[in-house]
């Protein structure tokens, strides 16, 4: 007596549910295979280039000091490529060492700073309390053909340094020393821009 | 008799006349000889200088501090011309060349600043930095000492210490007696 009764609307709804769920499920097997296919171009794998963007501080050879570009891991080489320029590279082989520092820089370059400047009651000085921003230093010592030792330092965003020193160990680069002082130093610098 | 007297006076005219016309052409040649004499020395004593790396002397001075004081270095004393070549620290060129001088920098102070406490406060967080600077001969005999200072204190980057370092590095080395003379003598010592 007690039938179960489905009426036709119900189950129509049912397999267009049923319908929906299976293309939000191929949906989200296709995000995940991009996503994977993402991670492939990550850091650690040197079959893909690495790239970031970075800010030229100085040393690098042949560029503009803070110039903004990408810092790219080739098969060979690294390479900063200014922006629509042609790119500076210098040999894996002839790095030396790799340093990781930090740093906080307040933001908005010289139109900021002269707003700031301008702004009354010292209203400049409030938005400087909030217009800074932490970065992260990358310092690279290489050799050139005669032996001269260079320095380079770059200015990358937060967390993007220790990809690019691992990249590079990837390549072949020994980091001779100094490995605990670096991290002690950008703990130093973090709590001296806290302070 | 009298045309003699002329004659005579005219010719001690155009003696006085010719001497002084020859004076002034002798004296600027005499310059010139000087000077290409004295180009000639200092050409002789052209001196290169190789610059070493940063000893941070277990200060917490961080490396990207020290590769900017080594690179503002090489750069500022390039531009100074004080010097016939630049050399990096390790370069083989070095070798063989006979009037070379090293460049060792120590540095003595490092007050570490923050960017933002220099923009909030105007007065504090200003990043200092105090260096002993030395030219040293092949044989270790020390041609030039000071203690120089640099600082950034309103604004730029913390980085921008180095610049105005290796900028009076440069600058005491060409104010220096040593620079002008290019002679090696007792060393100079001082303060800036």
């Amino acid at each position: 007596m007690n039938r179960f009764v489905v009426s036709r609307s119900y189950s129509w709804s049912y397999l267009q549910g049923r319908h929906h769920a299976l293309w939000l499920s191929t949906v989200l097997l296709c995000c995940s295979l991009t996503a994977t296919a993402q991670t492939i171009t990550q850091p650690g794998d040197i079959s893909a280039p690495f790239s970031t963007r970075a800010t030229h501080l100085l040393g690098f050879a042949n560029t503009r000091n803070n110039s903004t570009g990408t810092l790219s891991v080739q098969e060979d080489s690294l390479q900063f490529q200014e922006n629509g320029k042609p790119g500076a590279q210098v040999k894996i082989g002839s790095v030396r060492d790799v340093f990781l520092g930090a740093e906080s820089k307040q933001v908005g370059g010289l139109p900021m700073t002269l707003g700031k400047t301008a702004a009354p009651f010292g209203g400049g000085r409030v938005v400087s309390l909030f217009a800074h921003k932490k970065y992260d230093t990358l310092t690279l010592e290489y050799v050139d053909a005669d032996g001269g030792i260079h320095g380079a330092v770059f200015q990358l965003e937060k967390g993007k340094a220790e990809a690019v020193k691992n990249d590079l160990i990837a390549h072949g680069v020994t980091i001779s020393s100094h490995q605990d002082q670096a991290t002690k130093e950008s703990a130093t610098e973090a709590k001296h821009e806290n302070k | 008799m009298k045309t003699s007297k002329c004659n005579l006076s005219i010719a001690c005219g155009i003696a006085m006349v010719v001497i002084m016309l020859a004076l002034p052409s002798r004296l600027p040649g005499q310059t010139a000889t000087e000077k290409s004499s004295a180009k000639s020395e200092k050409s002789a004593t052209q001196w290169s200088v190789q610059v070493d790396q940063v000893d941070a002397s277990n200060l917490d001075l961080s490396y990207s501090f020290q590769i900017a004081i080594y690179e503002n270095l090489v750069e500022e004393l390039n531009k100074t011309k004080q010097f016939q070549q630049v050399f990096r620290d390790g370069d083989v060129r070095t070798g063989e060349l006979p009037n070379l001088l090293v460049l060792k920098t120590t540095v003595q102070k490092y007050t570490p600043g923050s960017e933002t406490r220099r923009a909030v406060t105007t007065v504090s967080g200003a990043t200092k930095l105090t260096v002993r600077s030395q030219l040293l001969t092949r044989e270790g005999k020390i041609v030039f000492e000071r203690t120089v200072n640099g600082d950034v204190r309103f604004f730029g980057s913390n980085l921008r210490a180095t610049r105005n370092l290796a900028h009076n590095v440069a600058k005491t080395i060409k104010q220096s007696s040593w620079s002008s003379s290019g002679q090696l003598t007792a060393p100079l010592t001082g303060q800036l």
